[in-house]
Parts: structure tokens; C-alpha cells; sequence
């Protein structure tokens, strides 16, 4: 056990002698993160970009599908660590309109590790699996988009069909959709 | 632009000032808290750091009683005395500056000597809420004790000595209808379904069902379902054994519906069922706390004194014996599942609507006790019927034990005393020492080490050999306690003033709003470790 | 010990006011720290020299500044960034009804330097990230008393940034003892952390309860909770509507009322009851529930803990107490473990040896990968300049591998970097990130350690 202070040592003051190591130190997010984004292991499906290369909490994943319904698209999601990452998770929002049940079209999107079951041993790759796995496997049972969930249990030709207009840019229903084909 | 919302009527002031602490106690809470009036003597750095955590809050009003003049040493201790007031009476100071804490609360003092204010008016101190006393001598604190306990009223006493403090409950009977328990299983009734509940499962047609509302209907439905048809293959009985709780488990996999590969969907419904098995098999019974309520004499010889909560009490035990078949109201709450809207709703109403009608009769039959005894009929209003069966589950009494009778040599704590004292890891022996302590104050009128360390340590270890003796403990005194007790010198830690202070005021809060369970009934802190012990004398 | 005139210089600690202290110092006892020797001159140090830095004037804030003052301390200082609200009054005792909206680091010191002469406590109406290293490591203990896990996170990657190590072994006299106080209803914990020692709150950030969440599609399509209601307002709603052109404003009464009659709305369109102004009003603001009665344990609890690291005259709290008093009163002492791999304490800052600021940053990074102590294979290297994260060099994400590869050929100089300054470093041969402090000899430095 240490005795922190021998009382000859007298006043602390502002003025101590400068010491090596004296910048500011990056926080535990920036720490995590970093660690996270050095070591994303992007499917070949999958891509990043880094508007600004010194922010690494903030960033852009672009999917690709190349199966599934939604083969031939091309979405854009944001990303956005706060300085309380990993205890909280990423913010994460589609930013291209998509027809799909589990992303609405403010591009909220359901998937449980960025709400409810997020947990800080998760990292961004976690997300970025979660993320493309939607995309093969958009889940009907727990929809954001109900029109469109409902249209995947019923009909999946129909469904199919509507993915297509959406992606090649066009109504469906009474919502326009912006091309978002490769 | 969005149209300007009518002003709520919860928005008043005081509900924004009190809203942190409405939170927890409601306002029905805070209405008790309100109307009661606190008496605090001696008004030392312990007591002021009691009653500003019972003013904030807003209690009523309070009282202080202290006959003495502020020393140089109180202003080392004391928050609520002020350099300029030395010499004056510290009732008088510190009533003034705890009143500055909260416009909402009355206070007055009475500069005036506890033990003399005792002598000249004996029922003084009997038409309090609650009296807290603080660095009473045992000469004073004995007959203290026997005239509150005579009148009912609780009274804490607590010390803050060194780094140790100290708090002691002393109450006849206090009752709790709301003791807000950390965790608690949802009454569901799948072993006893009620009539209703039955009925609604039986309605539905899970197999005709497409799949997203299978996967949607709460998992009661299906776990009661398969509890029903388990039990028509058992005997009617439940699954008891680890081995048939997990065979019952399989019969709830199994109707988890498959895909066209033959593979289980993801029905997290289903999965909920699984996972509640362990508490949805236990039989629905009365805790043994609570049959020892229904049992109470005070709940089975209603006289016309009788308090509300042991009429309402007779009340449900009427029900249980009758429209109940042994159990208790049903609760009505549901907890949260993965559901549907409508599912969820329906179900939900199920449970409330049954909750109701049990209270309904728990009601009537309170009414029917009140007129039978000759009392008032708003004595218990719907509401009050109401909230006593929802919490019907977790109904407590706290019966505790006068401090005059724990003082009292032959009282039978000595093998508890004993017995505590052999474990070097207990408090104990803190408690021993500040027993000692008192004897000591008895003796000598001054505290150990006060003055002289090392003289007094001989003397104090003579006051608990003599105490020791006289209950009849083996134990002898330690020397390393006793030395450190004498070191204090009957000095008062500011901080280990503000840690006892502030348990004293919570447990003050929990009896004058009757919600939480108080410490029963004896509470030692040591600052040394940061540990804290609760004993029951 | 030699107690002239001449160490003192202050006779106040031997008013009488203090006597009860001074028995406690002056006195040995058989329960004191082993190295605890009584003398007169311990509390010449908490009056005269010790300085502490209180975080939060607040519920615990408040609380503290007062056991502090009344344990003989007198060199506070103290930073909030908030100012008074109504409903702080249940709680935080130095504040009145006149000082709403005033700065509560302000008006806290003032009343205690009104109310205990001779103490001087510092306010700072500001956040705690607009201090430097320089101003935090004017203190001895550091106590807070927050309600934001973001801001003891930062704290204490900041006490943790002050500590300095020679040949791996810590320098004392770098430490600072932070004591983190926090409540919950009437729930509330108390710790010590010595920095580089014990626990830090990364190693135990498990401990922090998750924010309440629900599932998204629960909240637009099944809501069943009256708060499933309220999330959907606040999530969907809100940006859809957009009813007042900006973010929602928990403190704004029109915006909390305006999520109060949509989200009753919804709860009417399904049926759902129990919704209620104070409820709305809770889950927006994510409310936690407060009572003056936890504040004070906890505090005192905190206070007791700054006094036993001052004058060493017991051992300090090793390392955690919950306290619980729902059910008559519980506390749980335990230590909490150290995490190995702690993201922010496990990370002693690594010296990296540079010939000189004309080394390539490709040299560098190779010379990482070739030592043999580390051998990386590919390294990701991100440093702070100036207090802004600059990435030096990510070479595994296309992105910025193609905007970083520049850099490469740049000098330490060029890219900023000078003796002292630090390298975040991760590669896959390290489950953390590696943080080195580049030593490089200065030009006109002549010192010779």
C-alpha cells in the first residue's frame, strides 16, 4: 500500500516543471476506435469511406450486395461514434432510400446490436456483418417498413418486383424511390 | 407548427421542485411527508445533517430541542451553525438555518435542556411523527424510550463517534403497504388460471395462425397452453423436477413452427416461454411472510382501534379463505413481452380486469368490517383497497423491541451478543464499545480519551468488563477497540456525521410515508473499513 | 518531527474548532495506515497545502463541498457546467429559489466560503474538457460526484495521461487518487481509484448499467408500453414533423409538451394506458431519481475517503462500496479486479526511442515491424495534435490508406510531431492499442539525464 503524500512535499502549484507527455491524450473511444476501424475486415461486398481521414468516429459504409433482392444495389449508411463508445453503441442511419421491412424510409434501421442488445465487447464489424446480413435476409417478423414486410410474407415475387423499381429508381406504392443501382 | 399543448395539471411548481423524489415515493408519499412533524434533539452536527436531508424533501415541520450554547468545537462539525453565533443557543441557530433550506417547511425550537423538558412535561415529546435523539445520556434516554414507546410514537436514536456511527429503530408496530422490492415475479396465475384467462387462451387458434402472428401472440398464451395439455398427461400436475421442467421445455420447442427446410423460425415469443418455465412451474402461494399478516392477531381481533391496514389486512384473509381459494388478490400487472399491440392489450386487460374484481371484493369486505366495527365509511376508500391488493404480495410488518428493554441487563441478547462477538468480521463489537462508551458518560460524565488516552482506556475497559458481565457474555473486552475508541475522545467526524445523517433521515422517511422496509433494527457503520452491519435486539 | 513556527507559518489549525480532527491526527491508534504517524503537522497539510479538485456541484456536489470544508480543507476547487434548476432544490442544499439559472459552481463556493471562514473554494463555471493536463495536475485528490459516464471516462483517461513511469516504474508523485462518488434513487456507490493501481472506471465500465432500450420495430409497429409510445415520438416522429426546426430540448417546456400530446395519441390509437405527463417527461430526459438522504451517504462516504488519502490516517476504501437502503440499509465492500486489458489503464504509455525529428514516418512504421519487442505486421497509426486526432496512417483501409500514403515520406517534423508527443498504434498482433511517447533529443537540449 503507497502513503500518497510525505508531508515535506508542499504545495502542489500550477506552475510544475513541463514534463515529457504533457499533450492531450487520445480518449477510450478514440483508443477503441481506432482499433476498430484498423482492423474492419470488410466483406468484398462491403466498403468504407472516410470523409475526413482524422475522424475516425465518423464514416460511411457502402454495401453492395451480390445476392439476394437487393443484388445490384448500392447503400449507403452512416456511421457516428460518440465519446461514449463502446459503451454506447454507433449511430447508425441508412442513407439511401431502400424498400426493405427492417429499414424505414427516414433510414432508421432495426437491428437489435445497435439498440437492445448492443454490448461494448461488440465492435463496428459486428455492425457491418449485422448490416449485410439484412440485406440477404430481410426479416419480415419485426418490421420497420410494414407495407414492405407485409408484401415479403405474402407475395415474394411481388416483393422482388418492388425492390427492382425501387432500386431502379421509381414509385412504389405512393413512395419514390431514388435509383440506387451500381 | 405545432399547436400550444394544454398546460398539464402535473406541472405545477412543487411537482417540478419535489419531481427527482415524487419519482419514488408518489404523491401520496409526499402528502405524508408533508403533514408530519419531526422532533429533533439535540441539534449537534449529526442532528442538523438528519433533519436538513428531512427539510429538503419537505417534511411539515420539525422541532428542535437542545438547552445548549454553540462552542468554538461545534463549528468544526456543524454546517448549520455560523461563526457568529457562538454563545448563542444552538436550537435557535440551527433552527434558523435549516429553515433557510426550504421555504415549505415550519420549524420551531425549545432552548431548553432534553432531560429537564422531559422531567417538567412527560408528553412532550409524544405528539411527534417520528423523534430522533442524538448524543442522549442513558439517564435521559431510558425514560425517553418508555414514554414513546408507551405512545406509540418511533423514535431513533443515533451517535456519531470517531469513525464509528450508530443508529437504533425503536417502534411498536409499524406497517407497509408498498415496500417497493428490488425484484419480484410476475403473478401470472399459469398453475391456478383464472375463469377469464382460461377462456381467452382457449380462444385462440395458434395453428391456424399465419407466421408472423404466431411469432407475435404473448408467450403466455402458448405456455399455458402447453401447461394445460402437460397437466392432462401428468395427473394434473405441474412439471416439478429439473427432468420434467426440461421435458416440458421440448414440448414448448416443438411448437415452434418449422420452415419449408424443416427448420425452427426465430419465434422469440416462444423462446420467452422456454425461459419463464423455471418461475411460470412455481405453484402460486402466500409467503410465509404474509401468512404470518393473515395470521396476526391484530388481523384476526379487529377492535374498533384497529388501523386501517389490519382491517384491510382481515379483509384479504377473508378473501383468500373465501372467493380467493387460498390466494391472494391477483396483481394485474403484465410484464412486457414480445407481442403484438392488440395480443399484448388484450391479455393485459385480462389481468387488470381480474385484479379489479378481487379488489372489488376485498373492498366490500372491508366495508363491511368497518361498519361492523362502528367506524367512520371513508375510513378506507376504494383507492386504498386498491393499492393494498396490488402490493398484497409484499405486505410487511416491522415489529421492533423498546430501547429501555434492551438497556435492561436481563434481557436474553447475550448469546446473541456472544455468539456475534466470536466472529472477528462483525460489528459487534462497535456496538459493545459504544455501550461502553455510555456507561463511561454514566460514570466519569466526560467520554473516554477526552482528556487522557491512556488512563482512560483501563477505565472504559473496566465499564465493559462490567457490562459483559452483567448480561452474562464470556466475551472480554479487546484491547485494540477499546484503545481506539479512546482515541476518538469523543470527538464527531464531520463525514461520518453526514453517512449516519443521512441513513437516519431515510429511515424517518420510510416510517412517516410507510413505503420501504426501515432497518429492524440496529445499524453500526465503521468508516475505518467502509462496512456496515445491521443487528436486531 | 520538527514543528516550528517556520513549517507552520498558519496557526489555524489549532483553533479549537478542529479539535475534533486534531485528536483523530495527533493520536496513533492500532487501526491507522502502517505508515501513519500522528502529528500536529497532518493537518497543517490538509488546511494549508492540499489541494482537491471537486467535479460536480451538484447533488454530491454540493454535498461534498461542505464535508470537505468542515474536515479542514480549504484549497477547493470546483467545475460544473450547469446552472440552477428548480428541481435541484430537493436536493442540492446550497442552492435557493433566487439563484435559479445561475451557475451552480458559482453559488455552491460562495455559500461555503461565507458560511466556513477560511476556506477558499475555487468555482469554475465551465466543462471539464476545457481544462489541460497543467490545471489538473495542480491537485492532490480529485473527488466527483457526475451523473455522465462520458465524463468519468474522460476524467479518468485524464489522471491516467498524468502518470509518469521511469524504467516501467510508476513515479508517485505523478498519481493522482481519484474518489467517484454516483447515485440512483436510493441506490448509490462510492470507490477510490489510484490510477495505474486499482481499477479505473475502464476496467469496470461493465459496472454502469446500459441506457433502458427498446427494440425499433417494437416502437413503430407493436408498441405495448406506454414508453414505447414516448421512444416513438421522440425517435420517428420528431424528425419526421420536425415541429419546432430543431432538435428536441428536454429543458424546453413547449417541446416536452409537445411529445406529451403526440405520444398520447399514439398510446389512445392502441389502446395503451398509463401514460402520464411526469412519465413523458422521464423517459425524454432521461431522468434518474434523486433524493437528498443518498447524496448525503454517498458523499460523506466520498469525504471520508479524501480525508484517509490526505492524512493517511487509515487505509483508504480497496475499492468499491454499493449501498442500498430500499430494504432497511445494505452496503457490499469489495475490490474491484483491475482489468489486464483495460483500454485505458493497461495502456502504459510506451517510450519509443527516434534518432532524431528528420526520421520518415515509413521509417518508423518499419522500424515497428522490425523491432524485435513488437514485430507488427501492419500498424494503424493516429496521433493528437493539439488536442485534434490526425491519422497518420491507416494501411488496411483503402479510403484513407489512398489520403494517408502521403505521410509516409513526410518527416516526424513535417507531420508535426516533437519529443513527447504520442502514437496510437493498432495492429492485429495486439488485442489494444499500443500508445508510445516518441523521445526524440532535442537540437539545443544539452541536459543529460
Amino acid at each position: 500500500m503507497i502513503k500518497l503524500f510525505s508531508l515535506k512535499q508542499q504545495k502542489k502549484d500550477g506552475e510544475s516543471a513541463p514534463r515529457v507527455g504533457n499533450q492531450k491524450k487520445a480518449s477510450a473511444a478514440q483508443l477503441r476506435i481506432t482499433k476498430d476501424i484498423n482492423e474492419l475486415n470488410l466483406p468484398k461486398t462491403c466498403s468504407t469511406e472516410f470523409p475526413d481521414p482524422d475522424d475516425l468516429l465518423t464514416f460511411k459504409l457502402i454495401i453492395c450486395p451480390d445476392e439476394g433482392f437487393y443484388r445490384g444495389g448500392k447503400f449507403a449508411f452512416s456511421f457516428k461514434a460518440g465519446p461514449n463508445y463502446p459503451h454506447e453503441p454507433p449511430k447508425v442511419k441508412c442513407e439511401t432510400q431502400v424498400y426493405h421491412p427492417n429499414i424505414d424510409l427516414e433510414g432508421n434501421v432495426c437491428l437489435n446490436i445497435l439498440r437492445e442488445d448492443w454490448k461494448p465487447v461488440l465492435t463496428v464489424n459486428s455492425i457491418v456483418y449485422g448490416l449485410q446480413y439484412l440485406f440477404l435476409e430481410p426479416n419480415p417478423e419485426d418490421p420497420l417498413n410494414k407495407e414492405a414486410a407485409e408484401v415479403l410474407q405474402n407475395n415474394r415475387r411481388l416483393f422482388e418486383q418492388n425492390v427492382q423499381k425501387a432500386m431502379r429508381g421509381g414509385y412504389v406504392g405512393s413512395v419514390f424511390f431514388e435509383r440506387c443501382l451500381k | 407548427m405545432a399547436s400550444p399543448a394544454p398546460k398539464s395539471p402535473e406541472q405545477s411548481e412543487k411537482s417540478k421542485k419535489y419531481d427527482r423524489q415524487l419519482r419514488l415515493w408518489g404523491d401520496h408519499g409526499q402528502a405524508a411527508l408533508e403533514t408530519c412533524h419531526v422532533c429533533l434533539i439535540n441539534a449537534t452536527g449529526l442532528g442538523t445533517e438528519v433533519l436538513k436531508s428531512l427539510v429538503l424533501p419537505a417534511i411539515g415541520a420539525f422541532t428542535i430541542v437542545d438547552g445548549k450554547k454553540i462552542t468554538e468545537e461545534d463549528l468544526g462539525t456543524n454546517f448549520f451553525l455560523d461563526v457568529d453565533s457562538v454563545g448563542k443557543p444552538r436550537a435557535q441557530i440551527a433552527t434558523q438555518l435549516l429553515l433557510e433550506l426550504n421555504p415549505d417547511v415550519k420549524g420551531d425550537y425549545v432552548d431548553e435542556c432534553p432531560e429537564q423538558l422531559l422531567e417538567n412535561n412527560p408528553n412532550f415529546f409524544t405528539h411527534f411523527t417520528v423523534v430522533i435523539a442524538i448524543a442522549l445520556s442513558e439517564r435521559v434516554l431510558i425514560p425517553l424510550s418508555k414514554s414513546l414507546w408507551a405512545a406509540n410514537v418511533p423514535l431513533i436514536v443515533a451517535k456519531s463517534c470517531g469513525l464509528i456511527g450508530y443508529a437504533r429503530i425503536q417502534l411498536r408496530e409499524h406497517t407497509v403497504v408498498e415496500s417497493h422490492p428490488d425484484t419480484q415475479n410476475p403473478d401470472l396465475r399459469l398453475d391456478r388460471p383464472f375463469p377469464a384467462l382460461l377462456r381467452h387462451v382457449e380462444s385462440i387458434d395458434l395453428d391456424g395462425m399465419d407466421l408472423k402472428d404466431h411469432a407475435h401472440v404473448p408467450y403466455v398464451v402458448p405456455l399455458l397452453k402447453c401447461l394445460q395439455a402437460w397437466r392432462s398427461q401428468h395427473g394434473g400436475n405441474l412439471p416439478a423436477n429439473y427432468k420434467e421442467k426440461e421435458n416440458f421445455r421440448m414440448e414448448i420447442r416443438k411448437c415452434i413452427r418449422l420452415n419449408e427446410d424443416g427448420v425452427p423460425e426465430a419465434e422469440e415469443n416462444f423462446e420467452e416461454a422456454i425461459r419463464a418455465v423455471n418461475f411460470a412451474t412455481l405453484p402460486t402461494g402466500i409467503s410465509k411472510d404474509v401468512q404470518d399478516i393473515l395470521k396476526d392477531d391484530s388481523c384476526i381481533n379487529l377492535t374498533s382501534k384497529s388501523k386501517p391496514f389490519w382491517i384491510m389486512a382481515r379483509a384479504l384473509q377473508d378473501f383468500v379463505a373465501n372467493e380467493g381459494e387460498g390466494l391472494l388478490p391477483l396483481r394485474g400487472s403484465l410484464p412486457d413481452m414480445t407481442a403484438d399491440t392488440t395480443g399484448y392489450i388484450a391479455l393485459q386487460q385480462i389481468y387488470q380486469q381480474e385484479s379489479l374484481r378481487c379488489a372489488e371484493i376485498v373492498h366490500r369486505r372491508a366495508q363491511h368490517l368497518v361498519h361492523h366495527l362502528g367506524l367512520a365509511d371513508d375510513l378506507i376508500t376504494e383507492a386504498d383497497t386498491r393499492l393494498f391488493c396490488k402490493h398484497a404480495s409484499d405486505l410487511a410488518v416491522v415489529r421492533g423491541t423498546s430501547i429501555a428493554d434492551e438497556y435492561d441487563p436481563k434481557t436474553p441478547n447475550a448469546s446473541y451478543i456472544t455468539q456475534q462477538l466470536d466472529d472477528p468480521t462483525s460489528l459487534m463489537v462497535y456496538y459493545v464499545m459504544l455501550r461502553g462508551v455510555d456507561k463511561f458518560y454514566a460514570e466519569y460524565n466526560t467520554y473516554p480519551g477526552e482528556f487522557n488516552v491512556e488512563a482512560d482506556i483501563v477505565k472504559l475497559k473496566g465499564c465493559i468488563s462490567k457490562l459483559l458481565g452483567e448480561w452474562g457474555c464470556t466475551s472480554v473486552a479487546k484491547d485494540d477497540y477499546v484503545h481506539e475508541i479512546c482515541r476518538y475522545g469523543g470527538s464527531e467526524w464531520h463525514s461520518v456525521s453526514a453517512f449516519i445523517g443521512g441513513c437516519v433521515a431515510q429511515e424517518a422517511i420510510k416510517l412517516i410515508t410507510g413505503q420501504y422496509k426501515p432497518v429492524n433494527n440496529t445499524f453500526i457503520y465503521d468508516a475505518i473499513t467502509s462496512n456496515t452491519e445491521t443487528f436486531t435486539f | 518531527m520538527d514543528i516550528g513556527n517556520e513549517t507552520l507559518g498558519n496557526q489555524d489549525h489549532l483553533q479549537r474548532r478542529w479539535s475534533h480532527l486534531r485528536k483523530l491526527l495527533e493520536r496513533s491508534g492500532p487501526f491507522c495506515h502502517p505508515d501513519f504517524e500522528p502529528s500536529a503537522e497532518i493537518l497543517n497539510f490538509v488546511m494549508s497545502s492540499c489541494k482537491v479538485l471537486v467535479i460536480g456541484a451538484g447533488g454530491l456536489g454540493c454535498e461534498l463541498l461542505k464535508n470537505l470544508a468542515l474536515m479542514g480543507f480549504r484549497e477547493i476547487h470546483v467545475i460544473d457546467m450547469d446552472t440552477i434548476d428548480l428541481s435541484n432544490l430537493n436536493r442540492q442544499f446550497l442552492f435557493r429559489i433566487k439563484d435559479i439559472g445561475k451557475p451552480k459552481a458559482d453559488v455552491a463556493a460562495e455559500f461555503i466560503n461565507a458560511r466556513i471562514p477560511g476556506c477558499k473554494v475555487t468555482p469554475h463555471y465551465s466543462k471539464i474538457q476545457d481544462f489541460d493536463e497543467e490545471f489538473y495536475r495542480q491537485f492532490h485528490i480529485i473527488v466527483s460526484g457526475l451523473d455522465s459516464i462520458v465524463a468519468r471516462r474522460w476524467m479518468n483517461g485524464m489522471i491516467l495521461s498524468l502518470l509518469s513511469y521511469n524504467e516501467g516504474e510508476l513515479d508517485q508523485s505523478t498519481l493522482i487518487p481519484m474518489v467517484d462518488g454516483g447515485t440512483e434513487g436510493f441506490k448509490g456507490n462510492a470507490r477510490v481509484i489510484l490510477p495505474g493501481i486499482s481499477a479505473c472506471i475502464e476496467c469496470t465500465l461493465d459496472l454502469f448499467p446500459p441506457q433502458v432500450t427498446y427494440p425499433l420495430c417494437t416502437i413503430a409497429n407493436t408498441p405495448r408500453l406506454p414508453e414505447h409510445c414516448i421512444e416513438y415520438v421522440k425517435l420517428i416522429q420528431w424528425g419526421k414533423e420536425n415541429p419546432f426546426d430543431c432538435p428536441i430540448d428536454g429543458d424546453d417546456p413547449n417541446h416536452i409538451n409537445w411529445i406529451y400530446e403526440k405520444a398520447q395519441e399514439r398510446a389512445r390509437q392502441f389502446n395503451i394506458g398509463g401514460l402520464t405527463f411526469r412519465l413523458v417527461h422521464g423517459v425524454v430526459k432521461n431522468i434518474i431519481p434523486a433524493v437528498a438522504s443518498t447524496n448525503a451517504v454517498i458523499a460523506a462516504s466520498c469525504a471520508t475517503e479524501v480525508f484517509k488519502l490526505a492524512s493517511s490516517c487509515c487505509l483508504p476504501l480497496n475499492n468499491y462500496m454499493v449501498f442500498n437502503d430500499v430494504d432497511g440499509i445494505y452496503t457490499y465492500t469489495y475490490e474491484a479486479e483491475k482489468n489486464p486489458d483495460c483500454l485505458a489503464c493497461s495502456n502504459n504509455v510506451k517510450t519509443l526511442d527516434v534518432k532524431d525529428g528528420n526520421m520518415k514516418l515509413q521509417e518508423l512504421i518499419d522500424s515497428l515491424c522490425e523491432n524485435p519487442s513488437y514485430q507488427m505486421k501492419s500498424p494503424g497509426i493516429t496521433t493528437v495534435i493539439d488536442g485534434k486526432n490526425k491519422t497518420l496512417y491507416l494501411p488496411l483501409i483503402k479510403s484513407i490508406e489512398e489520403r494517408t500514403r502521403e505521410n509516409l515520406k513526410k518527416t516526424l517534423n513535417e507531420l508535426g510531431l516533437k519529443n513527447g508527443s504520442q502514437l496510437i498504434v493498432a495492429d492485429v498482433t495486439n488485442p489494444n492499442t499500443i500508445i508510445f511517447s516518441l523521445r526524440m533529443p532535442k537540437e539545443n537540449d544539452m541536459v543529460v539525464e
